[in-house]
């Protein structure tokens, strides 16, 4: 199948500095991935060379198999935003919109069409200078709409915004998946993200040290499943015949390297009552941290 | 082609920066205009140069085009817009080549706006003055061209200029040190290289009549030659740079 995204020992130097370091990963259609790693470790970086902002000094960036220049009409297929502040602070939301989609021959009916997706309609004729952080997050992904692309890249959405900006943003991104489409979406906090992406590839130091999917990130690095029941001492006993080790910790169990889903199988095939069961949130961060830590060489 | 001039006309139109340079424009031509038309003795005012001087000033306009031409691009940079326009349009030679056609309208317009003040506004006051016109028909047909032509140019500098330097605050200082100060020293001080400058050049095409200038002719292809000149390093230069 045809990736959507595919980077090849891509590299990227400034003078003595490697931001991006023979970073090769592909991106299935119909996924959401999350692209992490802290603040520097080269997810900008990686992203303006696959959009054609920045030229990869060695390896290959390819949209759709292509280098993103030689796409016509890119914008069309991919939309991408990678700054929450890109608008001049005097032109209106609309206007903003209207330089991008005159540029691809796009219809004025389609910019208030997604400033309708974005809920900035109201707000469309004020200039930008007024919108808060939130309204510019949206403004900046309206633009990205314009195309109705298949696949959106996103440099650090959630950045700045409030938990209800976050909220419709991962509600958004669900919606707009759910279309088949094809979603990249960088994050320097893997919680952020860990509710909408399926996907997560990992970087640090330009590296990639981790792609897998979220799920099997959980199961395969320890991820603890907090469980409480009555009967916590033979749920112990059950997770243990299948090969689970647990914790009993505060009055929980933390079952380790496995998924809530096994240990709810488990309890049900043993008819052990649950009074709570979920993917501790703090482990997830803690994989992340662990990957991405600098480590001495 | 046509679809990002577009977009680059909307950008002209949509914030209140060209607005604010054509009120500067129309401020300062008016004030030259008025000022020399008033002020120059009867005696010198009814002469062919000096009238030709007082209806070149709407050429002042050619300034005003090249800070146009120049916050079309380096405005882009200031406020990050350049990302979304370079996602839409990533053959930035194409982007280049629409802002210098934007340019070059909005430079024609500046300069229809500078020559209607200039020579309308002097005529005027000459008239009440009673002095009669010295400049023949031909005169105010290089007047014309010259400063139509001349300054729409202006405009495709700006941009070509903004291409290479890309800092806004920069590039409009150095237009400003260039125009007034460097291109002047230049031009008195070693004439044979001052006249060959794009500010001379124009002066030419108009043709104004100091002995050290370039013909009408020569000077139109000089200023052209700048404005190509320019705007190709402009564009290799923006299709090596990565934008950040």
């Amino acid at each position: 199948m045809a990736a959507v995204v595919r980077a090849e020992s891509l590299t990227k130097r400034f003078g003595t500095l490697t931001a991006v370091d023979d970073l090769s990963f592909v991106l299935e259609p119909g996924t959401i991935t999350g692209f992490l790693g802290p603040n520097g470790a080269g997810k900008t970086t990686t992203l303006r060379m696959l959009l054609g902002l920045a030229r990869p000094t060695q390896g290959k960036a390819l949209i759709f198999e292509r280098p993103y220049a030689e796409i016509e009409q890119p914008a069309l297929r991919i939309g991408a935003v990678l700054e929450a502040t890109d608008f001049h602070p005097g032109r209106s939301g609309r206007n903003h919109l209207r330089t991008l989609s005159a540029a691809t021959g796009i219809p004025d009916s389609r910019v208030d069409d997604v400033l309708r997706t974005v809920e900035l309609d109201g707000a469309a004729n004020r200039r930008v200078k007024g919108y808060s952080l939130g309204m510019r997050q949206r403004l900046g992904l309206a633009g990205a709409l314009l195309g109705d692309p298949e696949l959106l890249v996103l440099d650090e959405p959630a950045n700045g915004l409030d938990p209800e900006g976050v909220r419709w943003l991962r509600d958004f991104l669900r919606s707009f998946a759910a279309g088949g489409h094809t979603v990249l979406v960088s994050s320097h906090v893997l919680a952020e993200v860990a509710q909408t992406v399926d996907h997560v590839l990992i970087i640090s130091r330009g590296k990639l040290v981790r792609e897998s999917r979220l799920d099997e990130l959980t199961a395969g690095m320890g991820g603890a499943v907090r469980v409480r029941s009555p009967q916590a001492e033979r749920l112990r006993e059950a997770l243990e015949r299948d090969g689970i080790s647990s914790t009993e910790a505060s009055g929980a169990l933390y079952a380790q390297g496995t998924t809530s889903e096994r240990v709810g199988e488990i309890a049900a095939a043993s008819g052990i009552v649950l009074h709570e069961l979920r993917v501790e949130q703090s482990s997830l961060e803690e994989i992340f941290l662990e990957l991405t830590s600098e480590k001495p060489e | 082609m046509i679809p990002q001039v577009r977009a680059e006309v909307i950008k002209v139109r949509s914030t209140r920066t060209t607005l604010g340079l054509v009120l500067g424009m129309i401020a300062i031509i008016l004030l030259f205009v008025i000022l020399t038309a008033l002020l120059t003795s009867v005696g010198q005012m009814s002469e062919r140069e000096q009238q030709r001087s007082l209806f070149a000033i709407g050429s002042f306009a050619g300034l005003f085009a090249a800070l146009a031409g120049i916050m079309l691009v380096t405005g882009e940079y200031r406020f990050g817009t350049i990302r979304p326009t370079y996602l839409f349009t990533p053959k930035r030679s194409l982007v280049l080549v629409a802002k210098v056609v934007a340019a070059l309208i909005a430079g024609f317009l500046f300069a229809l706006i500078g020559e209607i003040l200039s020579v309308g506004i002097g005529s005027v006051i000459l008239d009440q003055r009673n002095i009669s016109i010295a400049l023949s028909h031909h005169d105010y047909e290089l007047l014309t061209i010259g400063t139509l032509i001349g300054t729409a140019l202006w405009g495709g500098i700006g941009v070509g200029l903004g291409m290479i330097v890309r800092n806004q605050v920069g590039a409009i200082i150095g237009i400003l040190a260039w125009g007034f100060v460097i291109q002047n020293l230049l031009f008195a001080l070693v004439p044979s290289v001052g006249r060959w400058t794009p500010d001379q050049a124009q002066n030419g095409m108009m043709g104004m009549t100091d002995s050290h200038l370039l013909g009408p002719g020569l000077g139109g292809a000089v200023l052209v030659f700048w404005t190509i000149v320019l705007c190709v390093a402009g564009a290799v230069m923006a299709a090596r740079r990565d934008v950040n």
